[in-house]
């Protein structure tokens, strides 16, 4: 039987073997930037970047999180995490909801033409960016909201609303259009339907859809950077401005640490809601 | 109690007529049964008469009162699914009170109404499970009691035990039957199953194509059915369809393969043409040994096979170029080979004309 078993573990010995180097080849980048963070300054020109840091500290993500500088304004990219909150929290709550709401109404009611919008929706998830932003520029700041912390919200909305409207259209027409008549039959009208019925059906989707927005929308930076305007500048804007400054000396461990702080965010979102999107993914797919 | 009465009622999805002006007055107390092949418009009427669908033209009265603009929830039903349609993410409990939490009954009627329901239909254990802790049976029944609790005037079941094994099916349709007398409530039930609506139904409205063929009591619909169509969907081993031709000789006669078979007493509704064509029909029971001696015309045929089913077995034979099928005896039966004389008792035959389908 070890005759047998010999060669097979040493093939699995080499499978391990090349996952690891994969592995190892794919982290180093993230790994380089870690270490180059807890160095100082001296550290960082007198040794290779692949030198661990021989006193490893958090001087310089302090220094990013509160006094980074970008041009003149030396506050950290502490200012640029709260702005980007401000963004998410509304943009994910109701790009949510709307999505939630659209789908909903698209695949368990009888809505004329429902068709026809669901084709153009599928188009407008399809229009790059690039075509849109000029024209859009022009009607925001027509009705007064370029450039303002409503603009970027109302920006990010507009483009979720497709994907968001057809992730849960999908969910939902999945349900038997029967538990609809069951609760018209009962009395309940659309918004109670809605509320009472189909939301507490749809958690699993739910969660899905607020990681998707809550990373596509924290990690934007086109939209950010024309529609949110100097005082509301998103992180990621934030932190191309700090490590872009080309005043003085570069901080590379400032630029690393602040770059990492940026990307903390949806990553604590993948970490802790894996679960539920692994299960959601597969529960709209099965019409759980 | 209230009665439904529906007028004129019309329904089209695109070039396809769901229903085609249907007239059917349903008196309170009835058990209403709409029978048909699936795709006739058994569901789409439910639905209609429900308020779920929009209806082309027509209306819908309810109890006396025209609902047909009404929501379903005003119109004073209640309802059954195939599918029960309980909602997924509430217990048992909350599925009972969702639609009088919604109306804003009060908080002990709705629990006088629960408890009244979960004693009836004997669901009392299963009041703080979740939907997808029950089997088919017990889902059956949470669906059923959640229609009760609503103290509707109509009750209307869309195929509500086609989703159970055959063992459950027989028991729940026993049940509905208890239920419908004990409540003394007007039921419009659909279905595919002639034997369900045989067994549950005071009466039933057979559908074909978005019309109904036949709506009449279940012994009228099985000994004079109105058409071809109902002669045929309605009785579980189906009638024997004999085509020939009408005669007059001293008597009307039926000339079917060789034999003149006569027609005495038969209720023509109207006079009939002399050698006009005719489908002559005749349920297997009707069908028996020629020995047994009960009088009526002898026809000869050859044994093909027989079908034992239990109580009864089936004989089929060769009647010239026809097949025809009668019920017998399993004693009489058993062994049977060769040429066989078979006796037509005669009063419970029905005649059909051919092009129009309609009973002579």
């Amino acid at each position: 039987m070890s005759a047998v078993a010999a060669p097979a573990r040493i093939g699995r010995l080499g499978l391990y073997a090349f996952l690891a180097a994969t592995a190892i080849f794919f982290a180093i980048p993230l790994l380089v930037v870690i270490s180059t963070s807890l160095k100082s300054l001296n550290e960082i020109s007198d040794f290779s970047i692949f030198v661990p840091p021989s006193s490893p500290d958090l001087a310089a993500w302090w220094k990013a999180w509160h006094a980074a500088c970008t041009g003149l304004n030396c506050g950290g990219v502490h200012v640029g995490f709260w702005n980007s909150v401000r963004i998410l929290i509304p943009s994910v709550t109701l790009s949510v909801l709307a999505g939630a709401l659209n789908g909903y109404a698209l695949s368990l009611w009888r809505v004329p033409g429902a068709n026809l919008i669901l084709l153009a929706l599928l188009l407008g998830a399809f229009i790059p960016y690039q075509v849109i932003l000029y024209p859009l520029v022009k009607i925001t700041s027509t009705i007064g909201i370029y450039s303002s912390l409503p603009g970027i919200i109302a920006v990010h909305i507009l483009f979720s609303l497709p994907v968001m409207t057809l992730l849960f259209r999908n969910f939902y027409s999945g349900l038997p259009d029967e538990l609809v008549k069951a609760a018209r039959v009962d009395g309940a009208g659309f918004w109670r339907i809605f509320v009472s019925v189909m939301l507490p059906l749809s958690i699993n989707i739910l969660i899905v859809a607020t990681i998707l927005q809550t990373t596509g929308i924290w990690n934007d930076y086109l939209l950010g950077l024309i529609f949110a305007g100097r005082e509301n500048q998103p992180m990621t804007v934030q932190l191309n401005a700090i490590a872009t400054t080309s005043t003085g000396e570069i901080e590379y461990n400032v630029n690393m640490a602040a770059a990492l702080l940026t990307a903390l965010p949806p990553l604590f979102v993948y970490f802790v809601s894996g679960r539920f999107f692994v299960r959601g993914i597969t529960a709209g797919a099965v019409k759980g | 109690m209230s009665g439904v009465v529906v007028r004129g009622l019309t329904k089209s999805y695109g070039p396809v007529h769901a229903l085609r002006a249907i007239d059917m007055v349903v008196e309170p107390g009835d058990f209403a049964v709409l029978l048909g092949p699936s795709g006739c418009g058994k569901s789409t009427l439910l639905n209609a008469i429900a308020g779920l669908d929009d209806i082309g033209a027509g209306s819908v009265e309810i109890g006396g009162v025209d609902v047909t603009p009404r929501e379903p929830s005003e119109r004073g039903i209640a309802m059954v699914f195939q599918s029960y349609a309980l909602y997924p993410t509430m217990t048992v409990r909350r599925n009972l009170s969702f639609g009088l939490r919604v109306r804003s009954v009060p908080k002990t009627e709705i629990e006088r109404r629960v408890a009244w329901v979960s004693e009836l239909l004997q669901i009392g254990g299963l009041l703080d499970r979740k939907p997808s802790q029950l089997s088919g049976g017990q889902r059956q029944r949470v669906a059923i009691g959640r229609a009760l609790v609503q103290q509707a005037k109509v009750f209307l079941l869309d195929e509500p035990l086609s989703n159970l094994d055959a063992k459950l099916r027989a028991e729940m349709r026993v049940e509905l039957k208890r239920l419908h007398q004990s409540l003394a409530a007007t039921i419009i039930y659909v279905t595919h199953d002639q034997i369900e609506a045989m067994t549950l139904a005071t009466r039933i409205a057979v559908m074909r194509d978005g019309r109904i063929e036949q709506y009449a009591t279940p012994d009228v619909l099985y000994e004079r059915p109105a058409t071809l169509f109902v002669a045929g969907f309605v009785g579980s081993s189906g009638m024997n369809f004999l085509p020939g031709s009408l005669g007059r000789a001293s008597m009307p006669v039926a000339r079917i393969e060789a034999d003149a078979i006569p027609l005495d007493g038969y209720p023509f509704r109207a006079p009939f043409a002399d050698g006009g064509k005719v489908i002559f029909g005749i349920r297997p029971e009707h069908v028996s040994f020629a020995d047994h001696e009960r009088g009526g015309p002898i026809i000869e045929a050859e044994t093909l096979f027989i079908e034992p089913m239990g109580a009864d077995t089936l004989g089929w034979f060769q009647y010239g170029s026809q097949r025809i099928s009668a019920r017998l005896s399993p004693q009489c039966a058993r062994g049977l080979s060769g040429k066989v004389r078979l006796a037509l008792d005669i009063g419970q035959v029905s005649l059909f004309d051919p092009t129009t389908e309609q009973r002579l």
